[in-house]
């Protein structure tokens, strides 16, 4: 079980790391307000918020693979090919989350912030590194933290492919040992754990940078 | 001070500012008022680029404000803006807000802007308030708060777009000294706003638009009391009668 | 791809139908339908549970859906397959496992919704309300849930949409919904992956896309009833908010 949930941490966070890297490229490319950009994006938000992850799993696993050349296949399933398809689908479909929560942070900045700090005589970049993205962030942080408990529950889906994470090692022992009960208590109790754990340290970000004064 | 020469703007169809020619010499204090819509906001905040030209000149203390190699930043530290939203920095103190720019942009010195920041709160009386944050502040300690902000860098005029359009009745007052002062130490001033009272006080001239167009320009006496254009005297009926 | 279609629809939409169970994107509608119908009664409990002033109801509550919230859906699936026959003394099959681990999860989920819609309601509606004599339990039915769930349609809709994402875990149990018989094609054809498999996520992408547009609409409505049918005045000039814009400013000037 151990292994399972060192496997499970490990999927955690390369996708969550994926996540936030595409994440915010996905939402720099859409502020810059270019037609096509805005559509592509929209596309790619639109298709991962509306499939099942499991079936995006499944995609990534089953059916883009054929479209590679039977060597590169080989290759990758030579590397732990479900661990990689995995991270790629859970990372780039809470890349799309992650993307609307600090596109949505953004857009609850009134314009007349940037205005006033662009008429102080501050660049765009100052404007946003000063003014804009720290409002932006501590608007975005509690869905966020929303989002990487989320993620981070979206990992057991991975045992649907063969990926030995946390509920695939469950089940495993819960087949050779019968002792059902305890496994998926002692399971059931680690993701609990953590999902607790990250769902406190958002509060305890998130009351840290409270901005006196706010409602 | 600051000089508009034939200037034009569209908003794609909408004609916004029709052939504005006008100036507003050193010292003085130029009150723009008119009906919603008529571009005075537009014009005011073509000054400091907030908004686009395409046909024209607008001259600011000498300096072409649509050159092509003008840097854009440095020249916005030299234009005072004040809005009627405040827009004041929520999550920066008072005394962060103050100093944003002069440090960041012109490199003053941390301890010098404090100072400085210091000063300029006790001239606009809120001294007391340094370390607060926007959000614990009224709106008219606020605006006050965001006029020592525009002042922080020294600029040769200010530009006051409806400060007090915002604010409940009772505090707009409050701003409205911290203006009249300022117009009394010599500040060069063009102020969008609908205070009539304010206009009569300090104001040296009065430009009164209509539709983008600059149909007059009077003193305040002159232009309350008998003012030519008929829209003009429309408006000044309407504002009386309540 | 439209051949698979053309063979397989049936096996899609239905299932092994009528030569044995209902299945496919059928099942998968009845599944998200009951799921979160049921759901919803025992949500409302729920949600007034957790706000409820008397402690010994609204702490088993929290903690009851903390648990829930806190753990996989998968794990859901496993603990009600493995204990639910267990508990009720017969086996069940993997629909009623599917439905009733639905029933749970989204319970715990949609409590929350509501829960947030009734301690949005401005504290003068409950005040009112006793003022004018009404008991706990009517002004709970007369004046906060008519109001709350009102508010809360489009937030509502989104959970049926999770619900409708969530049945495709039926496929780890052997549940006949669509992305088990999804599977099933697949394994039967092996040679195309990429067209099934796209299928099935045209499939939910349609119906998933669908609700969400239909809960944007309903929030448009109820934001437009709620504050009025004015048309809000804008001070200032029209902003076009465009961060690039303002930087790289240039002028067109034309000659005149």
């Amino acid at each position: 079980m151990l292994k399972g949930i060192v496997l499970t941490l490990e999927l955690t966070v390369a996708s969550w790391l994926l996540a936030l890297v595409l994440g915010t490229v996905l939402a720099t490319v859409r502020m810059t307000n270019h037609r096509l950009a805005k559509i592509v994006v929209g596309c790619f938000v639109a298709y991962h918020r509306n499939v099942p992850m499991l079936v995006q799993i499944m995609m990534w696993y089953f059916a883009l693979p054929s479209l590679l050349p039977v060597s590169a296949q080989l290759w990758i399933n030579q590397f732990n090919g479900e661990f990689l398809y995995s991270v790629i689908a859970i990372g780039l479909c809470m890349a799309a989350y992650v993307s609307e929560d600090i596109r949505s942070g953004l857009r609850a900045i009134p314009f007349g912030q940037f205005e006033a700090s662009r008429a102080l005589g501050l660049s765009y970049i100052g404007s946003m590194r000063f003014v804009i993205l720290p409002q932006a962030m501590r608007i975005a942080v509690p869905p966020l933290i929303n989002h990487t408990v989320l993620l981070f529950k979206n990992t057991s889906l991975a045992m649907a492919i063969g990926v030995a994470e946390l509920t695939y090692a469950t089940r495993q022992i819960e087949n050779y040992t019968f002792r059902t009960f305890e496994a998926y208590f002692l399971a059931s109790a680690c993701y609990l754990a953590l999902s607790l754990a990250l769902m406190g340290a958002g509060a305890l970000l998130a009351r840290h940078y409270r901005i006196p004064g706010s409602k | 001070m600051i000089i508009f020469t034939d200037v034009n703007k569209w908003y794609g169809n909408y004609h916004a500012l029709v052939n504005v020619s006008a100036q507003v010499k050193r010292g003085q204090v130029v009150v723009v008022c008119g009906p919603s819509g008529s571009g005075k906001s537009t014009l005011i905040r073509t000054v400091n680029r907030l908004e686009d030209i395409q046909k024209g000149q607008i001259a600011f203390d000498g300096q072409d404000v649509n050159a092509a190699g003008l840097d854009l930043n440095k020249f916005r530290t030299r234009v005072g803006f004040v809005f009627q939203q405040f827009n004041l920095f929520p999550h920066l103190s008072v005394l962060e807000n103050i100093i944003l720019s002069p440090t960041r942009v012109n490199g003053l010195k941390r301890g010098l802007a404090k100072d400085k920041a210091l000063t300029l709160l006790e001239r606009v009386g809120l001294s007391s308030k340094a370390d607060s944050y926007p959000g614990q502040l009224s709106g008219g300690q606020q605006q006050r708060v965001a006029i020592a902000r525009a002042l922080a860098m020294d600029p040769p005029a200010m530009l006051f777009d409806e400060p007090t359009s915002a604010l409940d009745p009772e505090m707009v007052g409050e701003v409205l000294n911290v203006m009249k002062s300022l117009a009394r130490d010599g500040m060069t001033m063009m102020c969008v706003t609908h205070e009539m009272g304010f206009a009569r006080e300090v104001a040296d001239q009065v430009w009164f638009m209509d539709a983008g167009v600059i149909l007059e320009k009077a003193e305040p006496e002159k232009f309350f009391s008998r003012p030519e254009h008929p829209r003009a005297q429309r408006f000044l009926s309407d504002l009386r009668s309540h | 791809m439209f051949e698979i279609l053309k063979n397989y629809w049936d096996l899609l939409l239905l299932g092994q139908y009528p030569s044995g169970p209902l299945g496919g994107l059928s099942v998968t509608l009845i599944l998200s339908l009951l799921g979160l119908g049921l759901a919803f009664p025992v949500s409302i409990v729920l949600a007034l549970a957790r706000i409820s002033p008397i402690v010994t109801v609204r702490i088993p509550a929290t903690v009851l859906v903390y648990v829930i919230r806190g753990i996989p859906l998968i794990m859901v699936i496993f603990w009600v397959y493995f204990f639910l026959p267990l508990l009720i003394g017969r086996t069940i099959t993997g629909f009623t496992t599917m439905l009733c681990t639905l029933v749970i999860y989204q319970s715990a989920y949609l409590s929350e919704v509501i829960r947030a819609g009734i301690e949005a309601l401005p504290k003068g509606q409950i005040e009112a309300s006793r003022a004018l004599g009404l008991g706990y339990f009517r002004t709970v039915r007369f004046v906060i849930l008519p109001q709350a769930l009102y508010n809360m349609m489009p937030s509502m809709i989104s959970q049926f949409v999770s619900t409708i994402k969530e049945t495709s875990l039926g496929y780890v149990i052997n549940v006949p919904e669509i992305t088990f018989a999804a599977n099933q094609v697949n394994n039967q054809l092996l040679t195309q992956p990429l067209a099934v498999f796209s299928i099935l996520a045209l499939v939910y992408f349609l119906l998933c896309f669908s609700f969400t547009e239909l809960a944007d609409y309903i929030e448009r409505r109820i934001t437009r009833k709620r504050d009025g049918k004015r048309k809000k005045i804008k001070l200032g000039a029209p902003v076009k908010r465009n961060y690039i814009a303002m930087s790289t400013a240039t002028v067109s000037k034309e000659n005149s």
